[in-house]
């Protein structure tokens, strides 16, 4: 009897241990994965296509960031929109649109409309790269895979009631992130597909987002090419004069 | 014959006491032949001012865009759709629309407004459009020398955004293709007035409006004219046949709310009506009734000769019909010069009524065969019914009692 009693206190502190290992290990992996293939900064072209059952677009866009923080995306196709672009600083959004030479900045009440039409929100553009920060960890390790399972901290004012970011191990990719409202329903669910090596990195090229409770909407993401730490890309880059100038 | 004899005698036989009756029914008919006639008047002129305004005798739309308007629920076989329209010889005039709201910029001021692209050359042979141009000029479909499509905006949106005519409005939307909608205008025009259903209102050429949605060459609705208005519903059902794959609305439908008002309203002004001529027929009913009572004698004398009870209840319903069908005859060549004066000019209203810019300063009644014979049938009818019960009490005396009372 005072043996159990004895290795529960000891076991008690360890399990609590472990609890904050499991959510450190969690958060080192995520931040090893994002570091491989964001860098110091990024360009990019990309492909993005939305299908809906009224209607399907295809866009061709460039895309610069600079750190976590810092964003900018440019549409270079169908000509009609060309020119349009989208500014990330830290929390903040711009849309410039050269026909009518006007930036807007995005109000926090459109933060969870749709990005340029597709099934991305305004809110992921800016929010991505605080998942780590505004939710705590949680790691469940098999053979091949990671599964982190992300909680709102408390008191903290989040989207998504739970996100479960699943990657596999070797490589380190990311493989799918779903994500849950708050009546534990999934909402959404976003894809990662064909890794491919671009700049010596592997990554996946593509990426899907499946609005789950919107049928037959999907929009699909495909890097065509991406090149890591470019010397033109600075601070300056992002800046709203930037944003403005035509091209 | 005989009867019709009998019952002319009888109607002549008591003078006073006939015109006495018959005025009161003279004055129930045209009484309720002006009530009516204004009724009808005053909401056929309602419906003229927003069918001939803005909304058109019938609208056509793909599926049910009139209750759910989506960008996408567009009419794609406008080819179909025109010629069917060309071809039906009961259709006036018609015209497309596309409709999308819009975030309208100018300078640093925004307010929300309501686009709406119609066709230059067509949408003036349906609505009044062009008529409602309170400033500058109506708007053309091509661009001006500096590739800037024109557009006519509101009075509401003109005060809002502080925009003068050949001011630019920059307008944002989002597009049938989920593309954001964005494009500057030039202001050729200000319409109507601050309380027009369209004061914000932004009109642009069709085919820059469908442009700037992407929408192709797809339109949201078609509004058309009819020419016999009170067909509209039956051409509706008609033009249904012909087009299956598009949904045809009548009027009385896109304007449902009020239209069911209009209805109920006018079920009241009937029970109105009908309450006049009740009251005038109680009356009548006692008049009829003393006369059968008064005459208790001489139908006992009928009836001892030989008369069969039915042909007593036929006299007194003739009697009653006779005397009502003369009254109606004279209150008709009575009302008839003033509905006509009522139509024509009416009633100046203390105030104007303001409809979308058009100010209308007249209550008018309505001058059709419809305002005359209805009240007129009804009246008939009433008549009849009324004497049917004195009848049967005639019918039911026996000559013995009848000759034994003074």
């Amino acid at each position: 009897m005072f043996r159990m009693l004895l290795l529960l206190c000891l076991a008690l502190p360890a399990l609590a241990t472990e609890e904050r290992a499991s959510e450190e290990r969690a958060r080192e992996i995520i931040d090893e994965m994002e570091q491989l293939y964001r860098g110091g900064s990024s360009d990019a072209t990309m492909t993005m296509q939305v299908q809906t059952p009224n209607y399907d677009r295809t866009m061709t866009m460039s895309g610069q960031s600079f750190g976590k923080d810092y964003g900018f995306f440019r549409i270079l196709g169908p000509k009609k929109d060309r020119g349009i672009a989208t500014l990330k600083r830290d929390e903040e959004m711009w849309n410039y649109f050269p026909k009518i030479n006007k930036v807007i900045k995005v109000p926090p009440s459109m933060m969870m409309g749709s990005w340029m039409g597709s099934d991305f929100t305004n809110d992921d553009l800016v929010k991505e790269t605080q998942l780590i920060d505004t939710y705590s960890l949680d790691l469940i390790e098999t053979n091949d895979q990671y599964k982190v399972i992300l909680t709102p901290k408390e008191q903290t004012v989040t989207v998504w009631d739970k996100i479960e970011y699943i990657m596999s191990k070797d490589p380190l990719l990311p493989l799918s992130q779903a994500f849950f409202d708050e009546d534990g329903e999934k909402i959404r669910e976003l894809t990662f597909h064909e890794p491919r090596e671009f700049d010596g990195k592997l990554m996946p090229s593509i990426l899907e987002m499946r609005p789950l409770n919107k049928e037959g909407h999907l929009t699909r993401i495909i890097y065509d090419d991406i090149k890591f730490d470019v010397p033109d890309i600075t601070e300056d880059t992002f800046s709203l004069r930037n944003l403005k100038s035509r091209f | 014959m005989l009867t019709f004899k009998i019952a002319l005698r009888n109607i002549m036989r008591q003078k006073r006491r006939s015109l006495l009756t018959g005025l009161s029914m003279t004055g129930g008919y045209m009484l309720f032949v002006f009530s009516y006639s204004l009724l009808e008047g005053s909401y056929g002129n309602i419906i003229d001012i927003f069918t001939l305004d803005n909304t058109g005798h019938i609208q056509i739309h793909k599926d049910d865009y009139l209750d759910r308007p989506k960008i996408y629920k567009t009419i794609q076989n406008r080819d179909q759709v025109e010629a069917a329209l060309t071809d039906s010889p009961e259709v006036k005039s018609f015209t497309p629309r596309v409709f999308s709201p819009a975030l309208a910029y100018a300078g640093d001021k925004t307010a929300p407004s309501q686009m709406i692209g119609v066709d230059p050359d067509l949408e003036p042979t349906v609505s009044r459009l062009r008529q409602k141009v309170a400033m500058g000029t109506y708007f053309s479909a091509s661009p001006n020398p500096d590739g800037y499509y024109e557009a006519m905006i509101g009075r509401g949106l003109a005060l809002t955004l502080k925009l003068d005519v050949g001011d630019e409005i920059v307008l944002i939307s989002s597009g049938a293709d989920g593309s954001i909608a964005n494009d500057i205008f030039v202001v050729s025009a200000i319409i109507g007035n601050k309380t027009s259903f369209d004061r914000m209102a932004v009109y642009l050429p069709l085919s820059a409006a469908q442009t700037f949605l992407s929408l192709g060459n797809d339109v949201h609705e078609y509004a058309l004219l009819v020419n016999d208005k009170d067909e509209n519903e039956a051409i509706a059902g008609r033009l249904t046949e012909l087009l299956p794959d598009v949904t045809v609305s009548p009027w009385q439908k896109v304007e449902s709310t009020f239209y069911r008002t209009m209805q109920s309203d006018k079920q009241g002004n009937y029970f109105t009506m009908g309450l006049i001529v009740f009251i005038v027929f109680i009356g009548v009913l006692n008049t009829v009734l003393m006369s059968v009572l008064e005459r208790t004698r001489e139908f006992g004398v009928l009836r001892a000769i030989g008369s069969r009870p039915m042909q007593l209840v036929r006299l007194i319903t003739l009697e009653t019909f006779m005397l009502a069908f003369i009254s109606v005859m004279v209150g008709f060549v009575l009302v008839l010069p003033i509905i006509y004066w009522s139509s024509e000019v009416g009633m100046l209203l203390p105030e104007p009524v303001d409809m979308s810019g058009m100010e209308f300063q007249n209550l008018k009644g309505e001058l059709s065969a419809k305002v005359f014979y209805i009240p007129m049938a009804f009246i008939l009818a009433t008549a009849v019914l009324i004497s049917i019960p004195p009848g049967f009490r005639a019918a039911r005396i026996l000559p013995k009692d009848a000759m034994g009372s003074h």
